[in-house]
């Protein structure tokens, strides 16, 4: 019974999370197009609804009734898997990000940590679950049958393969930091003065974000390094030959990574939901951490509205000789600070538990 | 519920492992062993193993069958022929040690049952990511030292061997749109000399080929 109980509490958890995060992912895509407009001096999409509102919706109904076009010699069963592949990898990471402190539920008279799985390798399982996403990518240009599709499936997966690399070598900093893999005590640590002098990005992790926002971009193929997806030269990449709702899913996926890449930034380096007063208002938290989150994903529209797209070349170079040592560096600085006594004092110092107002 | 769950990822897995062996298309070989490591690693995390099982998926289904289902990819396999005389002679030997394999599963079975103490679950702190750091860097650290140093050798045996023969001097810039070649590709007596001969269109090309006369010789693509 009691395993029963705790089942369909964590069932409750993922549904709220994957509306909240659906409803966010069809704005963020309203958001890209309007902040778009703005910035090449246009309005955007605006009809549907007051100021475009109900847009998502509108799209969404038109993918479901587009005709869905399958190419005649594509590969069939991996052609349907791989966008399935792809969200599926994409929704999976969200039930392990903590948006929110311990709080008390008024009605129902329970105090519940506001995270759906809270478990030992969080982290580990986040590196884990990303790196099966790119078999979406690299089936669906395979199995389409068209030489643009492999083209940009292969260049895809190997973008995608240089830079979990360095992401996975900027993380190591954090972990040496705070010494687990728990995403919600990795939180926990930060708290301090205000609820913001603990932030990682604050003490010695600066070059380690750094690494990690540029290939996190890399790794979610965004503008400057959209490169499976360079028009002129690869007509759409991967998804060349995928119409209606499997595009849609791709799509679905590409900005689900967005937003995934950007809670783990959040949770990571950005202090999660840790902000001030949240100790005497724990639903505070929610509020700055889907804030945080949201500042992520208005950078990620904002190059795509500033930026020129890198050569691949220039790609690939970049991420092995550039930022593999950066990160490498990183974990130098990070662990020689770690084993200063001066360190240790000043850290103490920073990220006491509920600090000034924390 | 644990046994439900056990059934699952056993059987998803075995299924997987069947299809694996018995795909003729080699990329849906890959894609079912993928499957295999999948549901392995969820049977770890039952096992109260999770740095285990997330190791397995991070190495084996997101680094090594990424590189298998590219090389399927790139060298683009057709469905293998059957070939029904191919490795007949193996046969014997791999039933007699299937027959080995379903022995020793019978005989742990009936040991577990027969077994006066069963051990109790979820005790153990073994699987826990502290615990095997701590035990790769104080008891094991020798084995662990050795093992980083042998991967090490590994990765530069794999660069020294993808660059014997291609190897370009530093001086060389390879750009996308321009032809690069080594010397030795349009004179033979120029072998040792490998400062590459660049060319910045296709006209030049030909010429440094020798294919202006030979129109039949051209690329039709």
């Amino acid at each position: 019974m009691e395993d029963l109980k705790h089942a369909a509490w964590i069932l409750a958890g993922i549904l709220v999370a994957f509306f909240v995060v659906m409803t966010m992912v069809a704005y963020t895509v309203l958001a890209e197009r309007r902040v778009l407009g703005f910035i090449q001096g246009r309005l955007g999409p605006n009809r549907v609804g007051p100021g475009g509102f109900l847009q998502p919706l509108a799209d969404l109904i038109k993918f479901i009734f587009k005709e869905d076009i399958v190419p005649d010699k594509s590969t069939r069963f991996v052609y349907f898997l791989a966008p399935v592949i792809a969200t599926t990898a994409a929704l999976m990471t969200i039930v392990v990000y903590p948006f929110g402190p311990e709080i008390h539920l008024p009605f129902i008279n329970k105090t519940v940590q506001l995270v759906i799985a809270r478990f030992d390798i969080a982290l580990l399982y986040v590196l884990g679950v990303t790196s099966v996403g790119v078999y979406g990518v690299a089936l669906a240009g395979w199995s389409s049958n068209n030489k643009y599709s492999l083209m940009g499936g292969l260049r895809s997966s190997a973008q995608m393969i240089s830079y979990e690399l360095a992401l996975g070598l900027a993380l190591i900093g954090v972990i040496l930091q705070s010494g687990t893999l728990d995403l919600y005590s990795i939180v926990e640590q930060q708290a301090g003065h205000l609820g913001i002098s603990g932030w990682n990005i604050i003490w010695a992790q600066e070059l380690g974000f750094v690494i990690y926002l540029i290939s996190a971009i890399a790794e979610t193929n965004r503008v400057p390094f959209d490169l499976p997806e360079a028009e002129t030269e690869l007509v759409a990449g991967f998804h060349t030959e995928y119409s209606a709702m499997k595009f849609a899913l791709f799509f679905l996926a590409e900005y689900v990574n967005m937003f995934t890449v950007s809670m783990l930034a959040t949770t990571l380096f950005l202090g999660g939901w840790n902000g001030p007063f949240v100790h005497q208002l724990p639903w505070l938290g929610v509020f700055y951490f889907l804030g945080k989150v949201i500042l992520f994903l208005f950078l990620y529209i904002w190059l795509r509205g500033t930026l020129p797209r890198f050569r691949f070349d220039q790609l690939m170079s970049f991420g092995w000789k550039f930022l593999v040592p950066a990160a490498i560096i990183n974990i130098v600085i990070t662990a020689t600070l770690q084993w200063s006594p001066l360190f240790d004092y000043v850290s103490t110092f920073l990220k006491t538990p509920t600090g000034l107002w924390g | 519920m644990t046994a439900v769950l056990f059934i699952l990822f056993a059987g998803f897995a075995v299924g997987c492992a069947i299809s694996m062996i018995a795909q003729r298309n080699p990329l849906y070989s890959a894609i079912s062993l993928i499957g295999v490591f999948v549901s392995l690693a969820c049977l770890y995390v039952m096992l109260a193993a999770p740095f285990i099982a997330a190791v397995q998926v991070i190495i084996y289904a997101g680094a090594i069958m990424v590189l298998v289902v590219f090389v399927i990819m790139l060298l683009n396999v057709e469905q293998e022929e059957r070939v029904p005389t191919r490795l007949r002679s193996l046969i014997p030997i791999a039933i007699g040690l299937a027959a080995i394999l379903f022995a020793e599963a019978a005989f742990i079975i009936f040991f577990v049952h027969t077994s006066p103490s069963t051990p109790t679950g979820n005790t153990s702190d073994v699987g826990l990511t502290s615990s095997i750091g701590a035990g790769l860097f104080t008891s094991y650290l020798l084995p662990f030292e050795i093992t980083s140093l042998l991967l090490l050798m590994a990765i530069v045996g794999a660069m020294t061997l993808a660059r014997s023969g291609g190897l370009l001097p530093q001086s060389a810039v390879v750009v996308p749109g321009y032809q690069v070649l080594a010397k030795d590709v349009l004179d033979p007596h120029a072998a040792p000399d490998l400062t590459p001969v660049v060319a910045h269109t296709t006209v030049e090309v030909e010429r440094l080929l020798g294919l202006e006369n030979a129109p039949h010789l051209r690329d039709k693509g």
